[in-house]
């Protein structure tokens, strides 16, 4: 089965004048467009520059400062930043963070598109299925840890009787270093499930009938279309999946915050965890910053290189 | 690291501008009454960051009595409270401070005096006529240094939220030891312990021998009790006093306690969070200062013997809710009589109901709240042996640290003495 998406289009001619780069003068309808157009997006650019500009302007300047509430800010260079590479509780909070990254992207991801793919189905009771996969999501995560706190209770919990069923032996998830990472990431694999599913479903909408059609009567198997067809007219949508779920991840808090406070022994302590210590239990607003900055530049790393990798993707294709 | 102290006035303009954007410049949270105005013709409003209270029905009207005491006497004066949780009183209190709206009474821990004290952030309350020895007769001595710093009183002492030990009477009966002869030393309670643990088949512990009452990345308190049951302190004159011997020695207790004798899980806990003493899956542990034994079974309460953690001393963690005024207040008087509100013995029986704690004041012992349950009796009996955490100026800064380092200690991933000598470097 070959299935060409190439356009061919004519050579340009050679002796053809080049076109002008000058700007010409809008005309009066283009202008009220314009003018309607900033108008329609002041206040949320107003909201913006406010609320997320400043900070960010405040942050980055702070981050240069040894500022701590009580004194006014005080100018000490790139000491925070230099203090990051000292600080072991830092160091653990980036590897932390970023593991619990690698465990709850690709893995959420899987399988907010395998969900999206069963529930894309004529199924009966779909939008009961779509509504229930939506639930947590909805659910304020202070209610959410808490009842995972219940479950996870090595105890008294419902996971180890679930695994005394089966014979296995209990664990204890929250409590133990070695599990306590992979049992958060469990958790913020099931919160952020339906977001992400959400996404695949209206993209998984948006897949040309014809396309598909055009596979089937060429005789394409279900994985085939799938590969072929379906894979890669959800590029956009697994961009977006992509780049808000590092950013989700990146940004996990209040889950740490409800369930482990970081423990045992910096186990689960994160990024912004670490921030948040340093801010208000340490009272380092400056230290914090400069933390906050790295974090920025991490995100923005991560994004890049997804950028990238799907752009070399949409290259081959 | 070294700082460099120039400033840097285009972020002070940048941070005045975004105080001004957001309108919170200079704000004095209340009013520019002089502080030798008549109570009566004062006005403004004080904010007060509180602990104290929860958000019910018994924590609202114990609040709103407070405020009509201070009320009579201030009837000008508006009272905004901030009901906080000991989770987000630094949050609250850095904002404050941030957002140019300080509070004009802060009620904290202990813990928090030195720190607060040493950056200038509370008033010393000896311009009311509070000294250390004017509180050692109003108060129980015990707690008057943990509100001291330098000589100066900068904190007044409400309630005091203890911990003490207790053992089932039942459970020793049941294991042929005899409830009558507690164990007293470290190696006592740990054979005593080891005789009342329960397991089932699997080795899944189904009845503590030993409860620390303490969750993972929570055993602060617990190694404190520990520490002074040695004889040391946690800061010892805001230095450190667990860096020795002593403090070694009491983490090593605390970690084969939970790892050789096997007496208990790290991070054992009850679904409720309650003392697994009290829930039955426990027969030695830290317990709450004060039990309602109408909520727990009077059964229950009479099985319970109160003692101290003791080795070469007599040892009793305790927590205390303490008021102070912060230094920005232009309501100092008005402030000073609403600590004074929250002191009648009224507010502190209704505060130490509402926090599991006893007063602080001296000659509370015959006091109805004090004598209403097992607990609270043997507590204020024993606030002579009363240990407490904090002590050093940076202690907000290291709390998260120790339940950190301890746990790291309590897991195997470090020996006890090189732990404590890190907390020690990071003390300084």
């Amino acid at each position: 089965m070959t299935l060409s998406t190439e356009v061919q289009s004519p050579a340009p001619k050679a002796d053809k004048p080049p076109l002008s780069t000058k700007k010409r003068p809008a005309n009066g309808m283009i202008r009220a467009q314009r003018r309607a157009a900033w108008i329609l997006m002041g206040p949320a650019l107003l909201n913006i520059s406010l609320f997320l500009g400043l900070p960010l302007i405040l942050a980055f300047a702070l981050s240069f400062t040894d500022y701590g509430f009580f004194a006014a800010p005080k100018f000490i260079g790139i000491d925070n930043y230099l203090e990051l590479f000292a600080d072991s509780d830092f160091h653990v909070s980036v590897v932390n963070t970023i593991v619990y990254t690698l465990m709850v992207v690709p893995l959420a991801m899987a399988l907010a598109l395998i969900v999206a793919l069963a529930l894309n189905m004529p199924i009966r009771a779909r939008s009961t299925f779509r509504v229930m996969f939506y639930i947590p999501v909805v659910t304020a995560t202070v209610s959410v840890a808490t009842v995972w706190l219940w479950i996870l209770n090595p105890n008294v919990g419902l996971a180890n009787e679930i695994l005394g069923l089966f014979g296995m032996p209990p664990s204890r998830w929250l409590d133990s270093p070695d599990t306590s990472l992979p049992s958060l990431a469990m958790i913020g694999i099931w919160q952020g499930l339906g977001a992400k599913m959400v996404i695949y479903l209206a993209a998984l909408q948006g897949v040309n009938p014809v396309l598909v059609e055009a596979a089937r009567l060429d005789g394409a198997n279900k994985w085939q279309i799938f590969w072929n067809v379906t894979w890669p007219s959800l590029g956009p949508a697994h961009f977006f999946v992509f780049v808000t779920s590092i950013i989700g991840s990146f940004q996990v808090f209040d889950l740490v915050y409800v369930t482990t406070q970081g423990g045992p022994a910096n186990s689960t302590r994160v990024l912004v965890y670490d921030v948040y210590q340093n801010a208000f239990s340490g009272l380092h607003l400056g230290y914090a910053s400069a933390e906050s900055v790295f974090m920025f530049i991490l995100i923005a790393v991560f994004i890049a290189a997804g950028l990238r990798l799907q752009r070399s993707k949409s290259d081959d294709n | 690291m070294k700082r460099r102290s120039r400033s840097i006035s285009a972020i002070a303009a940048i941070g005045a501008i975004a105080l001004a954007i957001t309108g919170c410049s200079g704000s004095d949270g209340g009013g520019a009454a002089a502080p030798s105005e008549d109570p009566a013709d004062m006005t403004g409003t004080l904010r007060v960051l509180i602990p104290s209270f929860p958000a019910s029905n018994e924590g609202t009207a114990a609040w709103d009595a407070v405020v009509a005491t201070f009320n009579e006497e201030y009837p000008g004066v508006t009272v905004e409270p901030d009901f906080a949780t000991f989770g987000n009183l630094n949050e609250k209190i850095s904002t404050s401070l941030a957002g140019g709206k300080p509070y004009d009474i802060l009620v904290t821990g202990v813990g928090w005096v030195p720190p607060f004290a040493s950056q200038g952030a509370y008033l010393d309350l000896e311009q009311f006529g509070v000294t250390d020895k004017s509180l050692s007769e109003d108060a129980v001595p015990a707690i008057v240094p943990a509100v001291t710093y330098e000589g100066a009183v900068y904190a007044y002492p409400l309630i005091m939220g203890a911990k003490p030990m207790a053992y089932s009477r039942a459970a020793f009966e049941a294991a042929g030891l005899d409830p009558d002869s507690p164990p007293s030393t470290l190696a006592e309670l740990t054979a005593a312990a080891e005789k009342l643990t329960v397991q089932d088949d699997s080795g899944k512990i189904t009845r503590a021998g030993f409860d620390f009452w303490a969750a993972a990345s929570n055993y602060r308190q617990a190694y404190v009790s520990v520490l002074g049951a040695l004889g040391r302190d946690l800061y010892e004159d805001g230095e450190p006093g667990f860096d020795g011997a002593e403090g070694a020695e009491a983490l090593d207790w605390m970690s084969d306690m939970i790892n050789v004798s096997k007496v208990e899980e790290f991070g054992q806990k009850s679904a409720s969070g309650a003392p697994l003493l009290l829930t039955g899956e426990a027969a030695i542990g830290f317990t709450g200062g004060y039990i309602d034994c109408a909520a727990v079974t009077q059964e229950l309460c009479d099985d319970l013997e109160f003692f101290n953690l003791e080795d070469s001393d007599q040892a009793m963690f305790s927590g205390g809710q303490v008021a102070s005024i912060g230094a920005g207040s232009k309501l100092a008087d008005a402030a000073w009589g609403f600590i004074q509100a929250l002191a009648t013995p009224e507010a502190v029986a209704s505060m130490s109901e509402l926090n599991f704690a006893v007063p602080a004041a001296s000659g509370a012992g015959d006091s109805e709240i004090v004598q209403s349950n097992p607990a609270s009796a043997f507590v204020y009996d024993n606030l002579q042996f009363v240990v407490f955490e904090g002590g050093a100026a940076n202690w907000l800064d290291l709390r998260d640290s120790f339940n950190t380092e301890l746990d790291k200690a309590l897991l195997g991933q470090g020996s006890s003495a090189d732990i404590l000598k890190g907390l020690a470097e990071k003390s300084k």
